[in-house]
C-alpha cells in the first residue's frame, strides 16, 4: 500500500513527467499533442486510482477529477500547429502543479500555489505588448497572489488568514483582484486560456474553502458587497463586449462572483461550490475552444460580427456550441444550473436584494451568451466564407465538455461528496436541507 | 405505473425515430414516428381513466427521506389535472404531428422540425406530470429554449430578432419562477407539492421587504410564481413575445396556441391551494388577466394579418383565463384553456387554406351588400329583447335553481355571469347592427344556438369543477379568498349593465332617427384607438427602445470604466 502522503507527489508527478516526456517531440507538433493528451488522460486515470486515498477536503474530491478532464479538452480542441507547442507542455505542467495544490496539505499547497501563479505571472510578462499596458494589472495581480500565498504559508494568523483570502481573491476573481483572470484569458497564447480558466478558480475554491469559516464577521460583509458588486460589474461588462474572450472574462467574473457571494453568507464552501465553479470553468473552457475553432478558420484577430450562418454551414459545430452556451447560462439540465440551484437553496440569503443581484446576473448570461451564439450561428450565410464543419479532435474536445456538463447536471451529488460534505455540518447552517426535509 | 411512464417515453421515441436513420428513410421514419405519438395519447387517455378510478399516481426516482437527493429530482406525479393536461397535449399532438407530416413534406429542414415537435411534447408531458417543483422547473426552462428553436428560421432577419426577444423575455419571467422556488423552499423547506402546500397553510410567515412593509410568505411566494405564468401565458407586459414568434411554422403555432401558452394556466392551477392561500396575488391576477384581455381583444380586431389576428386572440383568451384564476375559477380557466386549445390549434391550422385562397381569389373576403334595410324590425328588437334580457335571467334560475350555486355568497360567479351577459349582447349588438337577425330562422337558429351553448356549457363546467377538484368546499374557499372589495364588485356589475342598457339605447335612438348627442372626442376616440391598437401600442418600439437605452448605458459604462480594467 502506497503512503497517502506520496499520493500528491504522484498525482503531481504524472503530468509533470508528461511534459518532460513531451519534449523530444518538440520538432513535431502532431506527435507533441498526442503525446500531451495521452499524459492527461494518463493523470485522469490516476486521479481515479489515488484520490480517494487522501483526506477530503471540504470542497470535495470533483476538482481534482475536473483538472485533468479540463486539460485533456484544452488540448484536444487546439489545432495542430508549432505555435501552441509551448503552450501544451506548459498546460500539463500546470496541470501538476495544480493538483499538487489541490491534493497535498498546508503549507506545502500554498508553496506550489505560490509557484503556479508565479509562473503564470512570467508567462503574462512574456506575452507581455506595448498594445496591451493594461496586462501589467493582470501581471501584478498574479505577483500579488504569490507575494500572498507565500506569506499564507509562512506567517500565523491572523495574517495568514488574510493573506490567504487574498490568494483566494486572485485565483477565484473576485472586484477589485480580477485583473489577472481577465489578463490571462485574453492574453495568453494556446490551450493556456482554456485550461486556466478551470485551474485557478478551483486552486482558489479549495483555498477559500479553509480560509473562509475563520474571517472576521466585517470581512465576510465586505467579501459580501465585493461579490456582488463584480456579479453586477461582470455582467455588464459581458454586455458591452464584441471580442469574446472579453465577453466570456467577464461572464465567468460574474459567475464566480456569485459564489463567492454564497460563500461569505454561508461561511463555507462545500462540494456544491466546487460543482459551481467547476462547471462555470468547463463550460467557459468549451466555449473558448469553440472560438478557437473559429480563430483556426478565419484568423486570429477575426471579427465576431464578421461571421454569420455557421448553424447551416457547420451542423455539428453549431448545435455543440448551443448546448455549450445553453450550460454556460445556467440553464438546466448541465452542471452550472445544477450548481447554482445547490447553493440557492443550500445557502442562507443574507439579504433579499443580494439574492435579487444574484439572479440578475444569472438572467444577463443569457443575453450576452445567446447574442454571441446567435450573431455566430444563424443569419445568412457568407459567400466570402469558407465553412469546415468541426475536425475529429476538435469534436471530441466539445463532445466531451458538454457530456462532462451534462452528467455534472444530472448524477447524483453524492457521487462525488458524501451526504456531510454536501451540506457541511449540521452545526454550521442548524437544520440539514433537502428536497422535503 | 409503467402507462404513466410510456406516455413521454413514446414521444422521446418519436423524436428519436425521426431522427435517427439511414439518409433516404426519413419520409417513411416520419411517417412511422406517428405511431407512438398516437400510442401516447392513448396512453394519456388510460392514464386518465386510471386516475380518475384509482386516484393518483406517484413515481419518485429519489428518495424523499435522505439527503443524498439527485441534483434534479426526477419523479412523477399524475393527478386529474395532469392526466386532463397530458390527454389534451398529446390530442393536439397527434394532430398537428399528423398535419404536419404533409404540411413540411419535402422541406429540408422536416427532420428536425419533426423531432423538435415530438421533443417538444415530452418536454411538455414531463412538466405537467412533474412531482415537484424543481422538475417542474427543469421542464419549464427546457421549454422556453425550446420554443426559441421551434420559431427559428436561420436565415430570416425578423424570425431571428423574434425568436431572441422569445427567449429573453421567457427567462425574464423564469428567472422570478426561480426566485420563487428559492424563496418557497426557505419560508417551507420542501418543493414536494402536496407537502408544500400543507406547510404553507399551516405555518403562515411574514416577510419584512423594508422597514414598514411586511409581505406574507405566501404572497410573495405566489407573486413570484405568477409572474412566471405571465410569461407563458403571455401576459401584458410580457406578452411582445408571441407576435414576435408569428413567423414560425404554422403547426409550430398551433401546438404553441394549444398547448405551450396553456403552461401559466397549469403553473397556477397546480399551485391552486397556495394561490387559494393569498388574496392579493388573486386580485393582481385579476387585474392582468382583465387588462391583457381587454388589450388583447382590442389589438386584435384592428390587426391586419391573420396569424398577427389570432396571435392577439390568444393572448386575450390567455388574459381571461388568468382573469378566472384571479376569481378563484380555477377548473373554469382549466376547461378555459382546453376549449380555447382545441379551438385555436383547429383554427392555426385551417388558417394556411384561408391564406392560400385568398391568393386564389383577388375578391375574397368577399364584399357584404352595402345597401343597409331603413330601420330595425320587430323580429329584429325581440330577438335583442331575449338575448339580452330573457337568456340571464335564465342563466341565473339554472344556476342558483338547478346547479345550487349560490350565487350571493360568490362574487366571482356573479361577474362571470355579468360577463357572460356584456359578451353576449355585445355579440348580438353587432349581428343587429349588421342587419344580420333579419328572419324567422336566423334569429331562431341563433338563439337555439346561444341557450345550447350555455346551458352546455354550465352544466360543463360544473361538472368539470366537481371532475377536478371534488371538494365543494375547497371551490368555495378559492372564490371565498378571492372575494373583490364590496366597491369595486358593485362598480363592476353596475359599469356592466350600464354599458349594455346604453348600447341597446343608443342602437335604438339611432335606428328610429332620434338625435343622439354625442361629444365630438367620442365620435374621434375610435379613429384616434385605432391607430395604436393596429400598432400594438407600440409595445414592441418601447421593447426596442428600453433595449437600445440599457445597451446605450451599458456602453458608456464599458468606455468609462475601460481604462481601468483593459
Amino acid at each position: 500500500m502506497m503512503d497517502a502522503a506520496l499520493i500528491p507527489w504522484l498525482l503531481a508527478g504524472i503530468p509533470l513527467l508528461g511534459a518532460v516526456a513531451c519534449l523530444p517531440f518538440r520538432s513535431n507538433a502532431e506527435q507533441l499533442k498526442r503525446s500531451a493528451v495521452t499524459w492527461a488522460v494518463i493523470s485522469l486515470a490516476s486521479v481515479a486510482a489515488f484520490a480517494g486515498r487522501i483526506d477530503t477536503p471540504p470542497e470535495g474530491l470533483l476538482p481534482l477529477y475536473l483538472l485533468p478532464v479540463a486539460a485533456t479538452i484544452a488540448l484536444l480542441g487546439q489545432p495542430v500547429h508549432e505555435h501552441h507547442r509551448r503552450s501544451w507542455m506548459l498546460t500539463l505542467l500546470l496541470l501538476g502543479l495544480g493538483l499538487f495544490a489541490l491534493s497535498s496539505r498546508s503549507p506545502i499547497s500554498q508553496l506550489s500555489l505560490t509557484l503556479l501563479l508565479a509562473l503564470i505571472a512570467g508567462l503574462l510578462y512574456r506575452h507581455h505588448s506595448a498594445l496591451w499596458p493594461r496586462s501589467w494589472w493582470g501581471i501584478g495581480a498574479y505577483g500579488l497572489g504569490a507575494l500572498c500565498a507565500a506569506m499564507s504559508a509562512a506567517a500565523d494568523a491572523p495574517l495568514s488568514s488574510v493573506t490567504s483570502l487574498l490568494t483566494c481573491a486572485v485565483l477565484l476573481p473576485l472586484v477589485p483582484f480580477h485583473d489577472g483572470h481577465l489578463t490571462a484569458l485574453t492574453r495568453l497564447p494556446g490551450s493556456l486560456p482554456s485550461f486556466i480558466v478551470v485551474l485557478l478558480p478551483l486552486a482558489g475554491l479549495h483555498g477559500l474553502a479553509a480560509a473562509i469559516p475563520a474571517v472576521p464577521d466585517i470581512v465576510a460583509w465586505t467579501v459580501s458587497g465585493f461579490a456582488l458588486v463584480g456579479a453586477s460589474y461582470g455582467g455588464l461588462k459581458a454586455l458591452a463586449q464584441s471580442r469574446v474572450r472579453l465577453l466570456l472574462a467577464y461572464g465567468s467574473l460574474s459567475f464566480f462572483s456569485i459564489l463567492w457571494w454564497f460563500a461569505a453568507a454561508s461561511r463555507m464552501a462545500t462540494p456544491r461550490s466546487a460543482l459551481l465553479v467547476g462547471t462555470v470553468g468547463l463550460a467557459t473552457s468549451g466555449l473558448m475552444v469553440a472560438w478557437q475553432v473559429i480563430r483556426t478558420r478565419y484568423g486570429d484577430d477575426v471579427d465576431p460580427q464578421a461571421i454569420s450562418g455557421l448553424a447551416a454551414g457547420m451542423p455539428r459545430y453549431a448545435v455543440l456550441l448551443s448546448l455549450l452556451a445553453l450550460a454556460a447560462m445556467g440553464l438546466p439540465p448541465f452542471g452550472v444550473f445544477a450548481g447554482f440551484m445547490g447553493l440557492l437553496l443550500s445557502s442562507p440569503f443574507p439579504s433579499l436584494a443580494g439574492l435579487f443581484i444574484t439572479l440578475l446576473a444569472w438572467l444577463a448570461a443569457s443575453w450576452y451568451i445567446m447574442q454571441m451564439v446567435q450573431r455566430l450561428l444563424f443569419g445568412v450565410r457568407r459567400p466570402e466564407l469558407r465553412y469546415t464543419d468541426l475536425l475529429r479532435a476538435e469534436f471530441a474536445s466539445l463532445l466531451i465538455v458538454v457530456l462532462v456538463l451534462l452528467a455534472l447536471g444530472l448524477v447524483p451529488t453524492t457521487l462525488f461528496a458524501s451526504e456531510g460534505d454536501l451540506f457541511g455540518t449540521a452545526a454550521d447552517i442548524g437544520e440539514t436541507p433537502r428536497w422535503n426535509r | 405505473m409503467t402507462l404513466v411512464l410510456l406516455v413521454p417515453l413514446l414521444l422521446l421515441a418519436a423524436a428519436c425515430i425521426v431522427l435517427v436513420g439511414r439518409r433516404g428513410s426519413e419520409y417513411a421514419r416520419m411517417k412511422l414516428a406517428a405511431y407512438p405519438v398516437g400510442a401516447a395519447f392513448l396512453g394519456a387517455a388510460a392514464t386518465l381513466y386510471h386516475v380518475t378510478t384509482e386516484g393518483p399516481v406517484s413515481i419518485r426516482f429519489y428518495d424523499l427521506s435522505s439527503v443524498a437527493s439527485f441534483a434534479i429530482p426526477f419523479g412523477f406525479y399524475v393527478d386529474r389535472l395532469s392526466a386532463v393536461m397530458m390527454t389534451l397535449i398529446t390530442g393536439v399532438s397527434v394532430i398537428i404531428y399528423t398535419y404536419s407530416t404533409g404540411y413540411m413534406y419535402q422541406d429540408r429542414h422536416a427532420r428536425r422540425y419533426l423531432a423538435m415537435i415530438c421533443l417538444t411534447d415530452f418536454v411538455l408531458i414531463c412538466m405537467v406530470s412533474s412531482a415537484n417543483l424543481m422538475m417542474l422547473f427543469l421542464f419549464w426552462q427546457i421549454l422556453s429554449y425550446l420554443l426559441y428553436v421551434l420559431a427559428h428560421n436561420h436565415a430570416h432577419e425578423g424570425t431571428l430578432v423574434g425568436a431572441f426577444k422569445t427567449f429573453t423575455i421567457l427567462r425574464v419571467a423564469d428567472t422570478a419562477f426561480l426566485a420563487g422556488i428559492a424563496l418557497a423552499y426557505h419560508l417551507y423547506g420542501t418543493l414536494e407539492f402536496q407537502e408544500l402546500f400543507i406547510r404553507a397553510s399551516n405555518t403562515p410567515v411574514m416577510l419584512s421587504l423594508w422597514p414598514g412593509m411586511e409581505m406574507s410568505g405566501a404572497t410573495a411566494v405566489t407573486l413570484l410564481f405568477f409572474v412566471g405564468a405571465m410569461g407563458k401565458s403571455a401576459q401584458f407586459p410580457i406578452h411582445l413575445w408571441l407576435p414576435g414568434s408569428l413567423f414560425a411554422p404554422t403547426p409550430v403555432h398551433a401546438l404553441l396556441h394549444a398547448g405551450i401558452i396553456n403552461a401559466g394556466g397549469f403553473l397556477i392551477n397546480r399551485l391552486a391551494p397556495l394561490f387559494g392561500l393569498s388574496s392579493t396575488t388573486l386580485h393582481v391576477a385579476f387585474l392582468i388577466g382583465t387588462l391583457t384581455a381587454i388589450l388583447g381583444a382590442s389589438m386584435m380586431l384592428a390587426q391586419n394579418d391573420i396569424k398577427k389576428t389570432l396571435g392577439f386572440s390568444t393572448i386575450g383568451q390567455m388574459g381571461y383565463m388568468i382573469m378566472e384564476c384571479g376569481l378563484g375559477a380555477f377548473s373554469l380557466a382549466v376547461f378555459h384553456l382546453i376549449a380555447h386549445g382545441l379551438f385555436k390549434a383547429t383554427v392555426f391550422l385551417n388558417c394556411g387554406n384561408v391564406i392560400h385562397n385568398a391568393r386564389l381569389e383577388p375578391h375574397f373576403p368577399h364584399v357584404d351588400d352595402q345597401t343597409e334595410e331603413p330601420g330595425l324590425s320587430r323580429l329584429t328588437w325581440f330577438t335583442g329583447f331575449v338575448t339580452t334580457l330573457f337568456i340571464p335571467l335564465l342563466i341565473l334560475l339554472i344556476t342558483h335553481g338547478v346547479l345550487r350555486i349560490p350565487l350571493l355568497e360568490s362574487q366571482g360567479t356573479v361577474i362571470f355571469l355579468f360577463f357572460i351577459w356584456i359578451t353576449s349582447s355585445q355579440a348580438i349588438l353587432t349581428l343587429t347592427r349588421l342587419r344580420q337577425v333579419a328572419s324567422w330562422k336566423v334569429s331562431t337558429a341563433m338563439l337555439m344556438t346561444l341557450l345550447f351553448i350555455v346551458f352546455v356549457y354550465l352544466f360543463a363546467v360544473e361538472s368539470f369543477t366537481e371532475f377536478l377538484y371534488p371538494n365543494p368546499e375547497e371551490v368555495a374557499s378559492y372564490f371565498k379568498v378571492a372575494d373583490l372589495p364590496d366597491w369595486l364588485f358593485d362598480l363592476m356589475i353596475v359599469t356592466a349593465t350600464i354599458l349594455t342598457v346604453v348600447s341597446w339605447s343608443y342602437l335604438y335612438m339611432s335606428a328610429h332617427g332620434m338625435t343622439v348627442r354625442m361629444p365630438a372626442w367620442i365620435d374621434g376616440l375610435r379613429i384616434r384607438l385605432y391607430l395604436p391598437f393596429m400598432n400594438r401600442l407600440y409595445a414592441d418600439e418601447l421593447y426596442a427602445l428600453t433595449g437600445q437605452t440599457i445597451m446605450r448605458l451599458v456602453h458608456q459604462l464599458d468606455k468609462r470604466e475601460r481604462g481601468w480594467s483593459r
